[in-house]
This record gives C-alpha cells, structure tokens and sequence, in this order.
C-alpha cells in the first residue's frame, strides 16, 4: 500500500511534449481516475510512474521513495496495447504469472478465469479483443496487487464483464489497494473513481475528489424581465467561473453551492432562477473545451 | 439484506450525499429501525458498485449527525436514541423537498402567494383531520 506522489513530471519525446509538469498525488486505497482526450498525456504518465519510460524531469515517488524492484513484485499494469503472446494459451500465461510473482494466488487465478467465461487452453491468436482485455485484467488481479495501473481496463469489454471490472476494483479498493486508472468512459470513473485528474496537451488542467469537484461546480440560471441586466456585481465575483448571456437569460456557470448566486439573481430581478447540477462529463467536457457545452449562448456585450 | 439504497452515479449530486439522504429518510420512515445493522462499507460499495471511500465518508457523516454509529468491529448499526432523532432526520428529509418544491414554484413565476395557497391546499388534502 502506498501513496503516490507525481511531482512535476516532464516528459519529451524530440520536441514534443507529451508529459508537462504533472504533479499528482494519489492517496493510499483511493482509486484514481486520469481522464483526457486521445493524446493527452495519460499513457506517457503511466509509463514514468512505472519507470518505463525515463522521465525528462521531475520524480514519482511510493510512499517518499523512489520505485524498487521489491516493489514490482505488488504492483500489476494493465497497459493500453495487449502484451499477451499470439502463440500462448491463457493458462500459459498464467503460469507465467506464477513463476514471476510469489504472491500469485491459482486459487483466485481460476475464480477470474470463471468469471470471464475464458478457456484457458484458448490461444490468444484465436481471442477476440474483448477476451485479451479479460485475460489481461485476470493475469492483473490474479496476484492481489497491492497497487493496480489500469489503461483503458475496459475496452472491447461488454457490459457485463465491464461492470465485473468494476467490482473487481471496488474490492480491492475496499482491501486497501490503491488503482490508478485512465478511461474514456466517463460513467466508470465516475462509478469508480474517488480521486480524478484531467489531463490535456500534457498538463493537468482540472483535478480533485470526485465528489467536491461536483458540489462545487453548478449553472445558475436565471430568466430576466428585459435583454438589460446589470451585470457589472457579477463581473468581479470569484464564484463565477463563466458567464454567459442570451437574451433575458443568464447562465452563470459556478465554483460554489450556488444558493448565494441564485439569491443575488432574484435580488437583481430575474423572474426565474434555477440550480443545475452538473455531472461529471458536464465538468469533464467543460474543462477540455470551454465553451463547447454552451455554444448556443452568445457572451454578454 | 436486499439492497435498500440506489444511487445515480451519473447525477450531478455527489454520490455521498444520495446515499446520507437515502440513510435519512430510511430511519425516517423506519425502513432502518433503531439498533439494526447497516451494511458494511465494503458490502454497500461493491452492491452499488460504487468507491468504498465514497460510501465510508458518507458513513463518517452520518456518524456526525448522530444518526448512525460504528463500533470497531462490529459494524454500524442506527442510533437507538430515539424518536427525536428520527424526527429530526425525517424534518432534514422534508426540509429539503419544500424548499425544492418552493424554489421550483418561483422559478415557474409564481407569486409567493400562489405558492401559499398552494401549499395550504396541499395541507389540506394531507392532513384532513387537522381542518
């Protein structure tokens, strides 16, 4: 078990920046989920956290220390591409697992097989992508890490089996793994995850416990009796993110609870006011494309 | 124990504060009696398939509002202490309503005594013995 810390990682490939000065924390037994566009930097991430990838600066540390190889022996990485071998069965390399990994547990090991329905004399030359990501997932759990990196754990599942992902992580997490993990499938994070960062062009731009992020984010809405509102109190206020007019309506997209704002609102004259939650993909898209969400609506003169 | 709690991951309301208000309202309602046994963190977190720390802040909180409490160990169970306490989580549940349903109405453009008359005729029909 062991917190994560990130602390301003850079990584280049030539010129291009893929990794910008990244600091990340991740808490013991929290699961973490790393969100991005295609090419954000998640991967890259991943790759320096395990070492590798040789970071360009900065470090990643595990509880204060850099990583050992005593400490491979209790982390599993599911990587984005399969690293699963054409001309091997699935019990071939499980065997592998066991000759790598002392806390490798067969018990377990067949417990997973069954719950992904895999044959394990099946080669994977003859797998669909769905079965390749199962059997990753089952090599992953089947040593009970105590740190799991998990890139896209999900993809080419079906909705059951990705919901069996899930529940895999929820149990560790509940045992006191800590998982980091990246998925274009907001729901699941949003399922999953305690902890999330959003990555975009290399740099964190939005990062928090999913549950704040969501308490303190929401629209105020209000709907005024004439296209003339006085808008200049609401300019200088810290709460407001964004804020954006369309005829007599005004939408204020918010960093607190937004009562005090829907107040102010009705003190200004609006007829109608109204608190919108915002979900997670609401703030997830809001961050990566500003604007974007509520591109129907002009900004204010 | 049959799952009594359902969350809506996707909603914009945090997941901790669905599952203290779906806790309220059970020990209001006495869905959740005094002294019974709440499912452990683990248990709840991997039935919704939701974050287990997720689930346990929501426990801490409920602990804190007295309407919950842990013994190591054993588990949480409600707090026996009583009516009042029920009483209290079931104003907290109902409190919450009304000012939604107060805020919907003005938002709809009603006078505040269009909303009166409202409400009092909802009173009216709910508790016809009060009349």
């Amino acid at each position: 078990m062991s917190t994560i810390s990130i602390e301003h990682l850079s990584k280049s490939y030539g010129k291009f920046l893929a990794v910008d000065d990244v600091t990340i924390e991740i808490p013991t037994g929290s699961v973490f989920g790393l969100l991005g566009p295609n090419g954000a930097g998640k991967t890259t991430t991943f790759k320096c956290l395990l070492g590798l990838a040789r970071t360009s600066s900065g470090v990643v540390r595990f509880d204060g220390n850099e990583l050992t190889p005593a400490l491979f022996e209790s982390i599993s990485y599911v990587p984005e591409r399969s690293v699963l071998y054409e001309w091997m069965n699935g019990a071939e390399h499980l065997e592998m697992q066991r000759r790598t990994f002392k806390r490798y547990d067969s018990k377990r090991a067949t417990q997973l097989m069954d719950l992904f329905k895999l044959d394990p004399r099946k080669r994977v030359r003859a797998m669909s992508k769905g079965m390749r990501t199962a059997l990753a997932i089952v090599m992953a759990f089947a040593i009970n890490p105590e740190t799991l990196v998990l890139d896209e754990p999900t993809s080419g599942l079906d909705p059951v089996n990705q919901r069996a992902v899930l529940n895999l992580i929820i149990e560790s997490a509940a045992q006191g793994a800590t998982i980091v993990l990246s998925s274009h499938q907001i729901g699941q994070v949003e399922r999953a995850a305690d902890h999330l960062a959003v990555l975009q062009n290399g740099r964190v731009i939005l990062s928090g416990a999913v549950d704040d992020l969501k308490s303190d984010r929401k629209i105020v809405e209000g709907i005024f009796p004439s296209e003339t509102i006085a808008l200049d109190g609401l300019r200088r206020d810290a709460r407001i993110e964004r804020l954006d007019q369309s005829g007599r309506i005004l939408r204020l997209t918010v960093t607190a609870d937004g009562g005090g704002l829907a107040e102010a609102l009705s003190s200004m004259g609006a007829q109608s006011v109204r608190i919108v939650d915002l979900n997670l993909e609401d703030i997830f898209l809001n961050a990566v494309s500003p604007g974007s969400q509520t591109a129907d609506v002009v900004e204010a003169r | 124990m049959p799952a009594i709690f359902t969350v809506d991951p996707r909603s914009g309301v945090p997941i901790y504060l669905q599952l203290i208000e779906q806790v309220k309202r059970s020990v209001a309602l006495g869905v959740l009696a005094p002294g019974e046994q709440l499912p452990t963190v683990k248990q709840l977190a991997v039935d919704l398939t939701v974050n287990p720390n997720t689930v346990a802040r929501a426990y801490r909180d409920l602990e804190h509002d007295a309407v919950i409490e842990t013994a190591p160990g054993r588990g949480s169970f409600v707090r026996a202490d009583g009516v009042a306490k029920q009483t209290r989580a079931a104003t907290d549940v109902a409190g919450e309503a009304v000012t939604q349903a107060v805020r919907e109405a003005k938002s709809l453009g009603l006078p505040a005594a269009g909303v009166r008359e409202l409400f009092e005729s909802a009173l009216t029909r709910w508790f016809p013995e009060e009349k």
